[in-house]
């Protein structure tokens, strides 16, 4: 059985908050000398160093796995200030590595993502690989090239979940946290195996609107051309608004109306942001675009968003029940991990409140809940068809349960 | 042979070539149909298309207004919220204390600021800093002194300003975003009505973040906030130092008084000792006088003429009355200083008064007064002195008897709680409004022409409510002018 611990501080400096999570998280632990791995998240007003410092003098020598973020997801709350730590105790026979690397000491993203495959294999030689866990920061262009080389090590047979932690806002405040290090330009990962089940859900709640487009020129994340148009025509001629208005109010209506890609043998449309507007018009998104592909632009409504939610609960609880291992109902414990798209927050509105309601009805209530508000999803399109492809996705909810 | 196979073969040609021309005049019409679905389709695409566009240009404009529904009713929470919490202090310094991060940021601010002007040395004192290091400080503070004319003209037109303010001078508003270290602000002025005035400023480094008309008015309503729970913290202020100096003055007040009091008492007392040594003084030589006159008067030092006769009867007459006034004083003194120890037993309140009615029968029949006992036979006996009580028995029916020219006296006594009422009534001239709250004041007599007539020495009432109090009870008296007076005391029950 999982022995975890969770604790929410809102103490406003670094110590205060640190040592209150800890004690918190310790006090609804079974056991509190047993902490395997702790993962963490925290909101970018904290001061990352000190944070990680003293979070390594009340944890002692455990692998510390985590970001900072726009706001936290708790079981207490939404908080736009905080820190949330969670400690895992493992039952036997569940394994797992974490490794780290830094994305811009290497020539290309491909490698870097094979320096991490290699560094997460590391001891898994005879442990059968299960999932594989990642929080990166400014990999919007070379995601894909990043995943080709993370899978080319790992192999495509199971999923990847992770989530970009890149905030523009935060302007260069955003971090990773990698045991007693604080890491930027960087990927960090856990490899999981072993005797332990997990199920995975992830939706976004967008709707296709309006006729289909082709992409008729794009490279890396940005599109160039739409029809054979300058990109931003399809949003001066759906929105009515000339570029410079355009340019001014972008960023807010790229998160309302993204475009959805059509995935080849995919229900779902895989959204994309748009970052910003270049002179020529083309389109700089978040996350890959490929020449030839159909685009149409999306639209969702508080309603259709939290319908996504509860699709991607249900997917998550369905892909969990077809795992292979059968734990007696005595014997497991559950927890939850939540990566939600910051952009879905801003079209929820007050709304985000009853989403966390919804999870917390629909998950099992004594399953501990972690969450962050992410800046770019990366998972399969559908956790139930998996095809060994892990995608980049925008304004998505993902949720993992996973069960030991 | 060859001819004729050529001429089947040639109708068979026409024929096929007729059914093909058939086939194809009816592909052609398909095609013509599908062409028409298609572009039936295509133009149905298209319009749908434009719905589309619609649906957005109006989901835009929604979602603005929601916005901005949003940003109010999150505004208007959180101004309920600081509102109700700088009212709960009448500290001055604690109001901003009240103002903290997490509402300024429900405001749609990460930064904030206030100030108060102080009114003699024009100085601006910070009162609240949100957000901002030591340093970021220290330069706001020299800046706003800098600029005091500005922000002090700000306050005296009562109107704040904005990063967006058209009428703000473009330099200032710069000047403002970069010490600040903001992109957009609003400034609103804190306006009490008295004591140092000042002005309220939030910021935010969000570039899409767009101040409006509603910003500012949220503003102003807050800043207005604070100048009130300013204003009823200083009058809070006055009032509890005017309730102190009050309380100063009652507390001195009440130490003057007590020391009147004591002052009071200590005559009380040395006039009773005098009156007691006074009349002590004078009861010897008045036993002497009298002892005198009744010699005289019996005739055994000689026959004496009827002048002298008559004259020594007045003597020992006005010796008499000179005796029972300085015993009545010298009973006052006793009762006052409490040297007098009374004797209660039970008693019967009608014996007592049938013994003083028959003691003043013969008056009553000279007067012609009837008199009335009304006492109720089952009532019960009073704790008192026998002594005592009937002396005041006698000096209450005695004055009815006295200022009643011939009518009726009734004693009625009755039972009320655990006390015994007892009331003697009389139908004689009454006491005028103005008098009967002198009545019981030591050597009060009312100004009347009975009074001329009749003789006293003011002294019997003074007397009988002492020995009344002395007993634990209370006496009154009802009466007006020309409608007879009742005198009412109570007596406690025997138990």
């Amino acid at each position: 059985m999982i022995d975890i611990g969770v604790g929410v501080s809102l103490e406003k400096n670094e110590i205060a908050a640190s040592e209150e999570a800890v004690r918190q998280a310790k006090s609804r632990k079974a056991s509190k000398e047993k902490i395997d791995l702790v993962l963490t998240f925290s909101t970018a007003d904290f001061s990352s160093v000190a944070l990680i410092k003293h979070l390594n003098t009340f944890l002692g020598d455990v692998p510390i796995f985590g970001s900072n973020s726009s706001a936290l997801i708790t079981e207490k709350g939404i908080f736009n200030h905080g820190l949330v730590v969670m400690l895992i105790g493992f039952p036997e026979g569940v394994y797992f590595n974490t490794a780290y690397t830094k994305t811009n000491e290497f020539a290309t993203s491909t490698a870097a993502g094979e320096d991490l495959g290699e560094k997460l294999l590391y001891g898994f030689q005879n442990v059968s690989r299960t999932l594989s866990f990642l929080l990166f920061d400014r990999m919007e262009e070379s995601g894909a090239q990043f995943m080709t080389g993370l899978q080319s090590k790992l192999g495509r047979s199971f999923p990847c979940i992770g989530a970009s932690i890149s905030n523009p806002a935060l302007a260069g405040r955003d971090s990773l946290f990698f045991n007693t290090t604080i890491l930027n330009n960087a990927c960090i990962g856990i490899l999981w195996g072993g005797k332990f089940n997990f199920g995975l859900g992830l939706k976004h709640g967008w709707k296709p609107l309006g006729k289909p487009h082709t992409i008729t020129q794009a490279y890396d994340n940005i599109i160039v051309s739409i029809d054979d148009q300058p990109a931003i025509g399809i949003y001066e001629e759906y929105l009515n608004y000339d570029i410079s208005r355009l340019k001014k109010e972008f960023k807010k209506l790229s998160i309302l109306y993204p475009f959805g890609m059509r995935v080849p043998g995919q229900q779902e449309y895989l959204l994309r942001n748009v970052t910003s507007i270049g002179d020529d018009g083309s389109l700089v998104c978040r996350g890959n675009v490929q020449t030839g592909s159909s685009v149409r632009l999306m639209i969702s409504t508080k309603e259709t968003c939290l319908e996504a939610t509860r699709e991607a609960l249900n997917e998550a609880k369905t892909h969990l029940a077809s795992q292979s291992y059968r734990f007696h109902k005595n014997d497991s414990s559950k927890m939850a991990i939540i990566f939600n798209s910051f952009p879905r927050a801003v079209s929820l509105r007050r709304e985000i409140k009853k989403e966390l309601e919804l999870i917390r009805e629909t998950l099992d209530p004594e399953t501990p809940i972690i969450g962050v508000y992410t800046h770019g999803e990366l998972a399969p399109l559908l956790s139930t068809s998996y095809h060994g492809q892990a995608y980049f996705q925008n304004q998505t909810i993902s949720i993992l349960i996973i069960e030991a | 042979m060859f001819d004729f196979l050529m001429m089947i073969l040639g109708l068979a040609s026409f024929a096929g070539c007729i059914a093909l021309a058939i086939v194809l005049v009816l592909k052609i019409g398909q095609v013509s149909q599908l062409e028409t679905s298609v572009n039936n389709l295509k133009y149905t695409l298209d319009e749908m298309d434009e719905q589309a566009k619609l649906v957005v240009r109006t989901d835009i404009e929604l979602n603005k207004t929601q916005e901005e529904l949003d940003k109010k009713v999150n505004g208007l929470y959180t101004l309920q919220k600081l509102t109700r919490s700088i009212s709960s202090t009448l500290d001055e310094t604690q109001i901003f204390g009240k103002i903290e991060q997490e509402l300024v940021e429900n405001l749609g601010f990460e930064k904030a600021a206030a100030f108060l002007r102080n009114e003699f040395t024009g100085n601006y004192i910070f009162y609240l800093e949100l957000n901002y290091a030591e340093e970021e400080l220290e330069a706001i503070r020299q800046f706003v002194q800098a600029q005091s004319d500005a922000f002090h003209q700000m306050i005296n037109n009562e109107k704040g300003m904005s990063s967006v303010s058209p009428q703000v001078d473009r330099q200032l508003r710069e000047q403002i975003k970069k010490t600040f270290k903001v992109i957009s602000f609003v400034i609103s002025p804190i306006l009490p009505k008295e004591g140092n005035k000042g002005f309220l400023f939030v910021g935010s480094t969000d570039p899409d973040l767009i101040i409006n008309e509603g910003d500012e008015e949220l503003m102003n309503i807050l800043a207005n906030q604070i100048g009130q729970a300013l204003e009823n913290a200083r009058l809070f202020e006055k009032t509890w130092q005017a309730h102190q100096e009050l309380e100063k003055r009652v507390e001195e007040r009440t130490r003057e008084l007590s020391v009147a009091l004591e002052e009071v008492k200590r005559i009380s007392q040395r006039k009773n000792d005098f009156v007691s040594n006074v009349s002590h003084e004078l009861r010897t030589p008045l036993t002497s006088i009298k002892g005198y006159a009744s010699i005289l008067l019996s005739g055994k030092l000689g026959a004496i003429p009827e002048e002298v006769h008559k004259r020594l009867e007045k003597i020992n007459k006005h010796s008499d009355e000179l005796v029972s006034f300085v015993n009545d004083l010298l009973d006052i003194a006793r009762i006052e200083s409490g040297r007098i120890t009374l004797k209660l037993v039970p008693l019967n309140v009608r014996n007592v008064v049938e013994e003083v009615a028959d003691l003043l029968a013969v008056q009553m029949k000279e007067k012609q007064i009837a008199f009335r006992l009304d006492v109720d036979a089952a009532l019960p006996e009073v704790l008192a002195d026998y002594g005592q009580i009937k002396r005041v028995c006698i000096n209450l029916i005695n004055n009815a008897v006295k200022y009643t020219p011939g009518g009726t006296i009734t004693v009625r006594a009755a039972q009320k709680n655990s006390r015994v009422q007892i009331d003697i009534a009389d139908t004689g001239c009454g006491i005028p409004e103005d008098a009967v709250n002198n009545l019981f004041v030591e050597f009060y007599r009312v100004d009347s022409t009975i009074n001329q007539e009749v003789k006293g020495t003011g002294l019997g009432l003074a007397m009988v409510k002492h020995i009344i109090e002395a007993h634990k009870g209370t006496i009154w008296v009802k009466s007006s002018a020309g409608a007879g007076s009742t005198f009412s005391f109570t007596l406690p029950v025997a138990q």
